[in-house]
C-alpha cells in the first residue's frame, strides 16, 4: 500500500515540478503578498506582548500557513483533472486499497507545500528569526500534520466535484475565510469575543499556533506549553477526520437500486 | 472465465425520474481464451456491464465470477486478474512511456526482474521501444493506444477488458492494434471482451454478443449469427419505403424488413434471390431508387436484430467514464 501510495505521491510531484509557471505563481505571490501587506502595516501594528515584532515578522508565519494550505488544498484539483483526462479509471480497476488512492493524492500535495515552505523558510534570518535544529524540526513536523490534513479536506471536496473551476471557487470561499481567522493577520487576542470564539475552533488557528511556537520557543517549551497541546491534538484529529472522510468518499460506488417486484 | 448470473441492474430513480432497469436478468459465459465482442445499440446496457465488469458499479441483483473469484465478493481478487483498456485514455500524457509503466506497475505490485522481463515481454508487441521517453502527449493516437496496451500486458492479465478501444484510430492504426491485440490473444490464451460496433471487428472474433434494452439478444460465432439471416437477401432503396414495404406484403406476399429507406427480403435459398430482384424491378420500378442482392453481413445481422444501423450506434456515448463522485 505504502508502495502504491508513494508512487501516485510522486507522480503529483513530477507533474508540478513540469510546470514551470505553476511553481512560480505558487511561490511568488505568497511572497509579494507578505512584502506588500507586511510591509505596508508594518508602521501601525504591533502585536499584544510582541512590542519588538515587526508586522513583517508576525505575518511571517501567517504567510507560511497561507502557501501551505493552498498548495495542500488546491493540489486537489488533479483528482478532477486525472477523471477528466481518463487517469483515474486505471487506478480505480486496479486491485490497490483505496487508503493508497488517498495518501498518494495527499502525500503528493504535502511534498508540493513542503517545497515551497522550505524555499520561504530561507527568508528566516533575514527577519532576525533563528531556529535550532530541534525548533527546525518542529516545524516541519507541523507542516507536514497541517498539510496532509488539509490536502485530505481537498480532496474530500475534489471527489464529489466535476469542475475544476467549482472546485475552485468553492474552495477560495472556504479557504480565505479560515486563513484570514487563524491568526495569519491580526493575534487572536485582539479580536472581539465572538470573533474570539470563532477563531478558536478554526482548525487552520491551531495549525499557525504549532507554527510559530518554533520560531520563538525550543520544543522543550513547546511541549511542555498547554496551548501548544491542544493545537497539536486538534491539527491531529483534523488530519485524521479529513483523511478518514475522505476515504469514505472514495470507498462509495454507485450502487444499482433494488429490483422491483 | 466470465460467468455471469442474472446479472439485473436498475439505476435508482429521483424525484423527476423513475427509476430505470439497465440490465434485466442477465445471463452470460465467456470461456477462457475466448475473444469475443459485445454489441448494441445505444442504451442497450453494454455500458452498465462493462462498468459492473470493472467493478466500478455495484449490481442490483445478480452473479460475477472472473476466473473463478467472485467479483462481488472479493473485488480486488477478482480485478488482479483483469485489465482493462478504456475508450477515453487511462495513461497520464504529461509522463513518459516508460513513467506511465511504472506507475502501472506500482499498482500491480509489479519489480525488480520480473518487471523487466514483463517490460520488456510487453513492449515487444508494441512500437514503443524507442519512445520510452517520450511523454504520452507527443505520440499518435496509434501509438498512445499501444502504451494502454503494454500497460495491460505488464500484469499479464487471464482478462483483458476493452472499450472500443479503436476509436478515434485511422483506418491503419486500427487495423495495426486489431492484429496486435489478436497475436497476442492466441499467444496467451487471453480471454478477451471488447465492446464495438466496427463489425469488421467482430468478423475475427470466437463469438459475438449483440445486446438490446438490457437483455443479450444473441452470442454466437460470427457465421452462426450470419446464417440467421438466410443465405442472401435483396436489398431495395426507396425514398417511399414505407408504401412500397406494405404494397410489396400485400400484392406480392413476400416478408420484408424495413429501416429508414431500407427494404431487406431475406432469403434461405439463393436460387429465389434473382427471381424476386426480378419481379420487384419489374413491378415497382418506378418506386425503387437501387436494388442489390446481398451476402448477410455481421451488421446486417445486428440491424435485424436492434433495428439501428451501425451508424446510429456509434453515436453512443463512451462506455466508461469514471463518476468518481458518486
Amino acid at each position: 500500500m505504502i508502495r502504491v501510495a508513494l508512487s501516485l505521491a510522486k507522480r503529483e510531484f513530477v507533474r508540478f515540478m513540469r510546470q514551470p509557471q505553476r511553481v512560480i505563481g505558487t511561490v511568488a505571490q505568497p511572497i509579494l503578498f507578505w512584502l506588500f501587506l507586511g510591509s505596508g502595516f508594518s508602521s501601525s501594528f504591533r502585536a499584544p506582548g510582541m512590542a519588538n515584532v515587526s508586522y513583517l515578522e508576525y505575518f511571517y508565519p501567517g504567510v507560511m500557513l497561507m502557501m501551505m494550505l493552498f498548495a495542500s488544498i488546491f493540489s486537489s484539483i488533479t483528482i478532477i483533472e486525472d477523471r477528466d483526462a481518463g487517469f483515474l479509471q486505471s487506478v480505480l480497476v486496479a486491485p490497490v486499497s483505496r487508503l493508497a488512492i488517498v495518501l498518494g493524492k495527499v502525500l503528493g500535495g504535502t511534498t508540493i507545500a513542503m517545497v515551497q515552505v522550505l524555499i520561504f523558510t530561507l527568508a528566516a534570518p533575514f527577519l532576525g528569526l533563528h531556529l535550532g535544529l530541534g525548533s527546525l524540526a518542529v516545524l516541519f513536523g507541523a507542516f507536514i500534520l497541517s498539510s496532509m490534513g488539509f490536502a485530505a479536506m481537498g480532496f474530500y471536496f475534489a471527489w464529489g466535484m466535476r469542475s475544476s473551476a467549482g472546485f475552485h471557487a468553492i474552495m477560495m470561499v472556504f479557504l480565505m475565510p479560515l486563513w484570514m481567522l487563524s491568526g495569519a493577520l491580526f493575534p487572536i487576542e485582539q479580536a472581539p469575543l465572538w470573533l474570539h470564539v470563532v477563531m478558536s475552533i478554526n482548525p487552520v488557528h491551531h495549525a499557525l499556533t504549532l507554527i510559530r511556537a518554533p520560531f520563538y520557543m525550543t520544543p522543550a517549551e513547546m511541549f511542555a506549553n498547554t496551548d501548544w497541546l491542544i493545537a497539536l491534538g486538534v491539527t491531529l484529529l483534523w488530519a485524521v477526520a479529513c483523511l478518514g472522510g475522505s476515504m469514505a468518499r472514495v470507498e462509495k460506488r454507485e450502487k444499482g437500486a433494488a429490483v422491483p417486484a | 472465465m466470465i460467468k455471469i448470473q442474472n446479472l439485473t441492474h436498475v439505476y435508482p430513480g429521483s424525484r423527476k425520474t423513475p427509476p430505470r432497469t439497465a440490465i434485466a436478468n442477465l445471463s452470460l459465459s465467456i470461456a477462457e481464451g475466448e475473444f469475443c465482442i459485445l454489441s448494441g445499440p445505444n442504451g442497450s446496457g453494454k455500458s452498465t456491464l462493462f462498468r459492473i465488469l470493472c467493478g466500478m458499479t455495484l449490481p442490483s441483483a445478480g452473479s460475477i465470477g472472473i476466473g473463478g473469484e467472485d467479483l462481488l465478493a472479493n473485488p480486488a481478487k477478482a480485478r488482479a486478474q483483469m485489465a482493462v483498456v478504456f475508450q477515453s485514455p487511462a495513461v497520464d500524457k504529461h509522463l513518459s512511456v516508460a513513467e506511465n509503466l511504472a506507475i502501472h506497475a506500482d499498482l500491480y505490485g509489479l519489480r525488480g526482474a520480473d518487471l523487466t522481463e514483463r517490460r520488456e515481454e510487453a513492449l515487444a508487441w508494441t512500437d514503443l521501444h524507442d519512445r520510452l521517453a517520450d511523454k504520452v502527449m507527443n505520440l499518435s493516437g496509434g501509438l498512445a493506444r499501444q502504451v494502454e496496451l503494454a500497460k495491460c500486458l505488464l500484469t499479464r492479465p487471464r482478462l483483458l477488458l476493452l472499450d472500443e478501444p479503436t476509436t478515434g484510430l485511422d483506418p491503419n492504426s486500427r487495423r495495426s492494434f486489431m492484429e496486435a491485440l489478436h497475436a497476442i490473444q492466441r499467444s496467451r490464451k487471453m480471454t478477451v471482451l471488447m465492446t464495438s460496433h466496427i463489425f469488421s471487428e467482430a468478423e475475427d472474433a470466437d463469438r459475438v454478443a449483440i445486446m438490446k434494452d438490457g437483455a443479450l439478444l444473441a452470442l454466437d460465432t460470427p457465421q452462426a449469427l450470419r446464417s440467421r439471416l438466410g443465405t442472401e437477401m435483396v436489398v431495395v432503396q426507396s425514398r417511399a419505403a414505407e408504401a412500397l414495404q406494405a404494397r410489396i406484403g400485400a400484392e406480392l406476399g413476400f416478408h420484408s424488413h424495413r429501416h429508414g429507406d431500407e427494404i431487406r427480403l431475406e432469403q434461405t435459398d439463393s436460387s429465389a434471390s434473382l427471381p424476386i430482384l426480378e419481379t420487384l424491378l419489374s413491378r415497382y420500378r418506378a418506386d425503387i431508387d437501387s436494388i442489390a442482392i446481398k451476402q448477410p453481413a455481421l451488421e446486417d445481422v445486428f440491424i435485424h436484430m436492434t433495428g439501428q444501423t451501425a451508424t446510429q450506434a456509434e453515436t453512443a456515448q463512451p462506455l466508461a467514464t469514471v463518476e468518481a463522485g458518486q
